[in-house]
């Protein structure tokens, strides 16, 4: 049998043992900016707590005992079979192109293909932190070549308040019909010329001329609910508004009231991931604020799993507040719930995908499929590896079309074959990259976050 | 990096691309290739450049490209070799077979699979096991070694007791001699005596004799139901006692795992149940097969061993099971706790030999002053000794060479071998003539000779450098 086993969760709970932090990066950038073009400003460079040296990273790479356990998961590796994309294969080169050396093409290939899925390090038995190695050799790229400019626009209007994320897509909920056309099944858009950087079968999100705060506005949340406090994320908020009134909604049927401010900004993950690591400082530095201004309330929820995933490894949140992925807080509410559900079950087929950042990053696995019974009995399903990425990855599906289709060619082929008629992910990034999938390959499914399915069902009468 | 390689280095890279090969299947820059030259033994070296072929056409052209320069080539799979059997160890290209990963056929009437050599053993055994069949070999590497790694490595795994190992499946073989050539060996014949055996050669073979591009395996049917019991004893001897009673019941084990007294010290706090602390000898012990007989089997081994034994447990589930699998799958990660370093050594002993050198290796212990630990198969013998130290300490580096050196001694005197499941790789091959007679090695170089006459496939591998 296997000595080199796979331990759910024991990476993800060293990870949330607090490394990866924010604090860590900037320590990076520190180290790397000693040798390379020092475009950080020394403000951002205030922010040490805890302090992950040069030699640290060299004691984590050492970690790493070339067993190839990491082959095993791999969405890339799967695909092109190449070791230099396995993290095996990333580790070593991260290791043997020393700091004041220049990057050769392989290593920013190398560094460059990766999905921060975080299989490997699921399974990974030396519990080497490999994401956080390959976020730190990105910030070192971005050090040396500056970031690429489109991701660099798009990361200033995270930031920005005037030009901001809220105003754009609001311009572009205007100009998108002109080239873009509604998808006949699925929520989504399909091009009506040849754009580029996209092909017939590209699926972006509708962008919504009323964004969740345009539209929260008008609520009038019950004050005398017990607080809570909801991190909605870039996607519910701008993309997907309707999946954060949901949201809301639920938390109301249970007795809680939604409390979203209109100050947080986007997680940080986008430009963790890119190596943008000026730009995820300052997001966390806003996003802290706002958890300090509300310390009161001690219980954040998100239905983002990327957004879960990125907020539980902050530091510096207020004592005793607790990050929790929808589902999670849905658990432990469940008799509540099962009650207000009166046995109302959906009648169609369900099958579920798990977001790399739900159950590799967070270690849940167990929430969802109750939740997925609870809404549909018998007719929930399970897809074979439903664990394996879709290959979305933020923005890798755009920056590395081919090699994303490929690796989502199989979790489209693994949700056909359920015969399921809907399938969640509790990710609104895994969500959009499924219904890619199902464009593409001609599927006949729809894709739903497990949330807008609840609360379909609790609107519905009996 | 000599100013001549890296000149043909160019040249070869540009005839492959222009012969139909796509940039991604050839490795040609010195960063890249350094990811060509490693396997799970952590050496380090860089080939003059990695190929990754599609397909045998492919294969053959890199041969043909190749033989025009007399090239040496490394067949690497996955690269989790245990004794350096891919490396790169003098200048030449890496052949790697991680994209031919295709199962050609699933022939359910003769079960038997034809299989490409990247194939993932465990999507193999996946892939079957949805048609009700059954691949028996598992290694622990299954997740990510491939079965051209398997056949040419002869890997094995707990289920060797009761199956085998990957050469008892291997049917047939189609492989590429070093000058382009195919050979083809054996059928999907059960019986079939015509000729040399070159199937049961190419076996264990580390690649040194041809590459092999296509695999005919044998399939069984799938196993109604499994049933896990862990038994704890008092000691090795009584361990060992327990395992000839099995056999001699007529109980027929698929897997009889141990671990010796370090062992269950360094897990036992990782673990979700409590094992007494007069235990020195844990047995994982599983068996197979249709659900009445695994019942009747269960419950002699109850019976048989109530006494002896210090605790028996069975496993009612499957979660259950996964429990009892901890004492195994947590020790590595527990016995890393011991010492920073381990040299790890698999050797295989005769069944009856077990308790001996288990004592053996608790004096060579004592009288090296490092802590050894023993876990593996004790349904066949081979052992995982593990000398933990620490190396950067000079003086436990050279105590720890000494100590490989007398397990190898000790195994050698009790009938056993080097090697049971990792090969003898480039780690091994100093010792390699205390196990076999200049005659032996002689005719072994004679039939290496026969194959690849140059000595180009794998040069340095399982024979003595002079
Ligand atoms: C964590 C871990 C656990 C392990 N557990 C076990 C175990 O339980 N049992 C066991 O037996 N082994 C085990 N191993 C060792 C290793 O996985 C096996 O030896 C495996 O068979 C190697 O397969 P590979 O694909 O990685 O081959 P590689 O390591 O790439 O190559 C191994 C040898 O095969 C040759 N080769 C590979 N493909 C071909 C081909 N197509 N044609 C010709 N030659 C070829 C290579 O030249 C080399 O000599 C383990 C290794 C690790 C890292
Ligand atoms: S990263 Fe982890 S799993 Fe991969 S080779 Fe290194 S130690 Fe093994
Ligand atoms: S994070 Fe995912 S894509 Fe990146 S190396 Fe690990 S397994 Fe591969």
């Amino acid at each position: 049998m296997r000595e080199q086993s796979p331990q759910p969760n024991r990476a993800f709970s060293a990870r949330t043992q607090g490394h990866f932090r924010w604090a860590q990066i900037s320590t990076l950038i520190r180290t790397f900016s000693c040798f390379f073009k020092p475009k950080i400003t020394c403000k951002v460079l205030t922010h040490k707590i805890d302090i992950m040296t040069q030699s640290e990273l060299a004691q984590e790479l050492k970690k790493c005992v070339k067993c190839g356990a990491c082959m095993a998961v791999c969405p890339i590796y799967r695909q092109t079979g190449r070791e230099e994309m396995v993290a095996r294969g990333k580790l070593n080169l991260i290791e043997i192109i020393s700091r004041n050396q220049e990057l050769p093409d392989a290593w920013i290939e190398a560094v460059d293909n990766c999905l921060l899925c975080c299989s490997c390090e699921e399974n990974c038995s030396k519990g080497v932190k490999i994401t956080e190695i390959i976020a730190a050799a990105r910030i070192r790229q971005t050090a040396a070549q500056g970031l690429n400019p489109l991701k660099k626009g798009a990361f200033a209007l995270l930031k920005n308040r005037i030009l901001s994320i809220a105003r754009f897509i609001k311009l572009g909920s205007l100009l998108q019909w002109l080239l873009w056309r509604r998808l006949p099944r699925h929520s989504g858009l399909i091009r009506r010329l040849p754009l580029p950087g996209t092909d017939e079968k590209t699926v972006i999100p509708i962008l919504p001329r009323r964004n969740l705060d345009d539209i929260l506005k008008k609520r009038k949340p019950d004050p005398d609910l017990p607080p809570v406090l909801f991190f909605p994320g870039c996607a519910t908020r701008y993309l997907q508004p309707q999946m954060g009134l949901d949201l809301i909604y639920v938390l109301e049927k249970l007795g809680f009231n939604a409390v979203v401010p209109a100050e947080f900004k986007c997680c940080g993950m986008v430009t963790w991931g890119a190596g943008d690591a000026v730009s995820n400082l300052k997001l966390k530095a806003s996003n802290l604020k706002v958890f300090a201004a509300n310390a009161a309330i001690k219980t954040v929820v998100t239905g983002c799993a990327s957004c879960g995933h990125a907020l539980k490894e902050y530091d510096n949140l207020p004592p005793e507040s607790e990050i929790l992925d929808i589902s999670e807080f849905l658990f432990r509410h469940r008799e509540k719930l099962e009650k207000l559900l009166k046995g109302r079950q959906s009648r169609k087929k369900i099958t579920y995908h798990d977001p790399c950042h739900l159950r590799k990053g967070q270690g849940i696995t167990k929430e969802p499929r109750w939740l997925l019974k609870l809404i549909a009995g018998e007719n929930f399903v399970e897809m074979s590896h439903p664990e394996r990425c879709c290959g979305a990855g933020g923005t890798f599906g755009l920056t590395h079309k081919e090699l994303s289709r490929k690796i989502l060619k199989e979790k489209t082929d693994a949700a056909d074959a359920t015969g399921a008629e809907i399938v969640t992910s509790g990710c609104p990034g895994c969500i959009l990259q499924l219904t890619e999938g199902a464009v593409v390959a001609d599927s006949k499914w729809l894709t739903k976050h497990p949330l807008s399915l609840l609360a379909g069902l609790l609107r519905s009468r009996n | 990096m000599t100013e001549l390689s890296s000149i043909l280095r160019r040249e070869m890279a540009l005839k492959l691309l222009k012969s139909g090969f796509i940039p991604e299947q050839v490795v040609a820059t010195e960063a890249a290739l350094s990811c060509y030259g490693y396997d799970a033994t952590r050496q380090q070296t860089e080939p003059l450049l990695a190929l990754l072929p599609d397909n045998e056409k492919q294969l053959k052209t890199i041969l043909k490209i190749a033989g025009e320069k007399s090239l040496k080539i490394f067949p690497r799979g996955a690269g989790s070799g245990m004794s350096g059997g891919s490396i790169p160890a003098e200048d030449g290209i890496i052949v790697s077979l991680t994209r031919m990963k295709q199962i050609l056929e699933i022939d359910e009437d003769n079960m038997i699979a034809t299989v490409e050599p990247g194939v993932i053993t465990g999507e193999l055994q996946e892939a079957v096991s949805r048609r009700g069949l059954f691949y028996p070999p598992d290694p622990a590497s299954l997740a990510f070694s491939t079965i051209g790694g398997n056949v040419t490595e002869n890997a094995g795994g707990p289920r060797a007791v009761k199956y085998g190992v990957t050469g008892n499946f291997v049917m047939g073989l189609e492989a590429y001699l070093v000058n382009g050539e195919k050979i083809k060996c054996g059928n999907k014949c059960i019986k079939s005596v015509s000729g040399y055996d070159l199937t049961s050669l190419l076996v264990g073979s580390e690649g040194t004799l041809a590459i092999i591009s296509k695999i005919l395996l044998k399939l069984l049917p799938a196993p109604e139901t499994v049933k896990t019991s862990l038994l704890a004893f008092s000691s090795m001897t009584a361990a060992a006692q327990a395992v000839n009673a099995m056999f001699k019941q007529q109980i027929n084990p698929s897997t009889i795992e141990f671990l010796d007294q370090h062992s269950i010290n360094a897990v036992r706090p990782a673990l979700p149940f409590t094992l007494p602390k007069a235990a020195d000898t844990v047995l994982l012990v599983e068996i197979d097969g249709p659900e009445a007989t695994v019942k009747t089997q269960a419950e002699k081994l109850n019976r048989l061993f109530q006494d002896e034994a210090l605790l028996i447990i069975d496993a009612e589930n499957e979660t259950e099971r996964e429990k009892l699998w901890q004492a195994r799958r947590k020790l590595s990660p527990a016995i890393a706790n011991i010492a920073p370093h381990k040299i790890n050594e698999d050797i295989a002993v005769p069944l009856a030999a077990i308790p001996e050198i288990i004592s053996r290796l608790e004096s060579l212990s004592k009288e090296i002053d490092l802590p050894i630990v023993c876990f593996g198969h004790a349904g066949d013998g081979n052992i995982h000794v593990n000398v933990m130290l620490d190396k950067n300490d000079p003086s436990q580096a050279i105590r720890g060479h000494k100590a490989i050196d007398r397990i190898f001694t000790l195994t050698l005197e009790l009938g056993g071998t080097l090697s049971g499941e990792h090969g003898i790789g480039n780690t091994k091959s100093a010792y390699f003539n205390k196990e076999w007679t200049p005659a032996t090695i002689a005719t072994m170089q004679a039939l290496k000779k026969a194959f690849d006459p140059g000595n180009r496939l794998n040069p340095g591998k399982i024979f003595p450098l002079k």
